[in-house]
């Protein structure tokens, strides 16, 4: 069934603002200014992730003008290189959406910690020591909404955040501006923790793509999605600069804790402490409306790569009385717990980056390839300064993605070192497909039959006491049962019957 | 036939309860939630230890009980 075409130029860019207005903006400012550790960096590195966000956005105009129809990036990147590199962008995504979900739900376990600390102190502490747990309960408790159905508030929260942004700005334009004199680290002396902060900063500003994935519900796509994105931009970008600057007017580098987010404490200082609940409840309800959005995508992710006959058609299957991908909602979300259990948000913060810039990458190649090969495309919007702005828009997000691995950044490292082993792990299940189901249940089973007898054989050792024990606190008869159910299973993996 | 279908699905369900067992025991471990680490005696230099071979059988015993359900399910 073809989807209907009813939202005009002001719902499209209320779609591109929903989508950037997130909880980012509430939890990744915080390690940027304590890397920068100046505000008018802070507010440089912020312009600068939003130009350069600005500049890719102009390569979906027009992929999205051109091709307005549901799968975004994914449907780009198919018809510029066809399936296999498309699928790699969708793990990316896919990637993406899972970290970002993660971080949402410690976002929210923060944010919930200052309210705490506002209005029941005794409290804070205990949020903040079980931050983990918290937040794989929020994901467990969103993923089980999602299952059942229920959908969330959405575009509906544009309007209270504008205008709590503009009550915060201009309260702090009436408390007085920072002295943009004062800058503790001259600019050129910190360069590489500015080009670390844009890339950790990013996210917050990926949001606006929201508007590409909707693309097919929008009346006139040609003209509305283009102008869509550039007014959202042109929005979203001066707003969160004056958010940054008016906030590091107040609040000083070391004064930044997870016991006291940035904004929160700066709307603390300048409104007072309802103002420090008010951000904290508007940054609970973002983290938890993009909690929301990122389990579904993921799951959307999922089932079209399933659906393409990527990965395993299981995940298609919808719940007979609920009508919802339960599969794939639960296979993402056990990787989403997992994540929010680390409780890093350094580290996720670069991790839901990562994905981002690379699929960015690719979608500017896509666009770059499609103009060479397609020219006779019909293209109703066209990317201003071709070829330069694709090629900055393929080159800057690759920089980015080294820059801060090469400067040594220990998150940085372990975030792509994460997201290349979730990308060996979905390719490895592509490549495993493609084996065939009876060929490969027949190494399962001669691997499990290996290791039953291993398990065997050392439990064996040990009890004969010429080995240590390994696991002391487990039965010998225990172990000995797991190695035989292994063996036995092994066995009819084996010989398993067409 | 019909035996082979009852061991199938007895040991594939065998294999999945193990393997959910051990991945979430690994979890436990990792992150040492009520301070399991101390509790079980774990030194720190062994603990990659403990996570890779609970992790390993865990996979292992994950796949192969799949595969196992798998073929129960198209036997009923």
């Amino acid at each position: 069934m073809e989807t209907k075409r009813e939202l005009g130029l002001f719902s499209t860019v209320m779609m591109g603002l929903s989508g950037a207005i997130g909880f980012e903006i509430f939890v990744l400012l915080d390690y940027t200014y304590r890397l920068t550790e100046s505000g008018i960096t802070l507010t440089l590195v912020l312009v600068l992730a939003g130009l350069l966000n600005l500049i890719i956005m102009f390569s979906y105009c027009e992929l999205s003008a051109a091709m307005p129809e549901v799968g975004g990036e994914y449907t780009y990147i198919k018809t510029a290189y066809g399936g296999y590199i498309a699928f790699i962008s969708g793990c990316f995504r896919w990637l993406a959406s899972i970290f970002g979900a993660a971080l949402a739900a410690i976002t929210f376990t923060l944010q919930m910690a200052y309210f705490f600390s506002i209005v029941a102190p005794q409290f804070q502490s205990l949020v903040l020591a079980q931050t983990p747990l918290i937040s794989v309960a929020v994901v467990a408790f969103f993923a089980a909404l999602d299952i059942k159905g229920v959908k969330q508030a959405g575009s509906m929260i544009v309007f209270a955040f504008l205008a709590i942004f503009a009550v915060f700005i201009v309260s702090g334009i009436l408390h007085g501006l920072p002295n943009i004199g004062v800058s503790p680290k001259p600019l050129l002396e910190n360069l590489s923790g500015v080009f670390a902060s844009t890339v950790y900063v990013f996210p917050i500003f990926f949001g606006m793509r929201a508007l590409v994935a909707g693309a097919a519900m929008v009346k006139n796509p040609e003209k509305n999605v283009p102008r869509g994105i550039l007014l959202s931009a042109l929005i979203i970008i001066p707003l969160y600069v004056c958010l940054a600057f008016t906030a590091s007017g107040v609040v000083s580098p070391e004064e930044v804790q997870p016991s006291a987010p940035f904004l929160n404490f700066a709307a603390q200082k300048i409104m007072g402490e309802w103002g420090g609940a008010l951000f904290a409840v508007a940054g609970m309800v973002a983290s938890l409306s993009a909690l929301g959005t990122s389990l579904a995508v993921q799951s959307s992710i999922l089932r079209g790569m399933s659906r393409d006959g990527y990965l395993p058609k299981a995940l298609l299957s919808v719940h007979k009385r609920l009508g919802t991908p339960y599969i794939a909602i639960v296979a993402g979300s056990l990787f989403v717990m997992f994540f929010s259990a680390m409780g890093v948000v350094v580290f996720l913060g670069y991790a839901a980056s990562f994905g981002s810039l690379l699929v960015f990458a690719l979608v500017n190649l896509s666009l770059l390839k499609l103009r060479k090969e397609k020219p006779h495309m019909e293209r109703p919007f066209k990317t201003p300064l071709y070829p330069f702005t694709p090629i900055i828009g393929f080159i800057v997000p690759i920089a980015l993605l080294v820059f801060p691995v090469l400067l040594g950044e220990t998150n940085a490292v372990n975030a792509v070192i994460s997201s290349l082993g979730l990308t060996a792990l979905v390719l490895t299940t592509y490549y495993l497909r493609m084996v065939g189901r009876r060929r490969l249940q027949i190494a399962v089973g001669g691997i499990g039959l290996g290791a039953g007898v291993s398990l065997a054989l050392l439990t064996f050792l040990a009890r004969l006491g010429l080995i240590s024990q390994m696991f002391p606190y487990v039965s010998d008869y225990v172990l000995f049962l797991i190695s035989i159910v292994f063996i036995i299973g092994g066995i009819l993996n084996i010989f398993t019957q067409d | 036939m019909r035996s082979r279908k009852t061991v199938v699905g007895i040991f594939g369900m065998l294999q999945s309860f193990i393997a959910l067992t051990l991945i979430i025991f690994t979890c436990i471990l990792y992150f040492n939630f009520f301070d399991v680490q101390t509790f079980l005696n774990i030194a720190t230099s062994y603990l990659y230890l403990y996570l890779t071979v609970t992790i390993a059988y865990g996979f292992i015993s994950l796949i192969s009980g799949v595969f196992l359900l798998l073929e129960w399910w198209e036997k009923r």
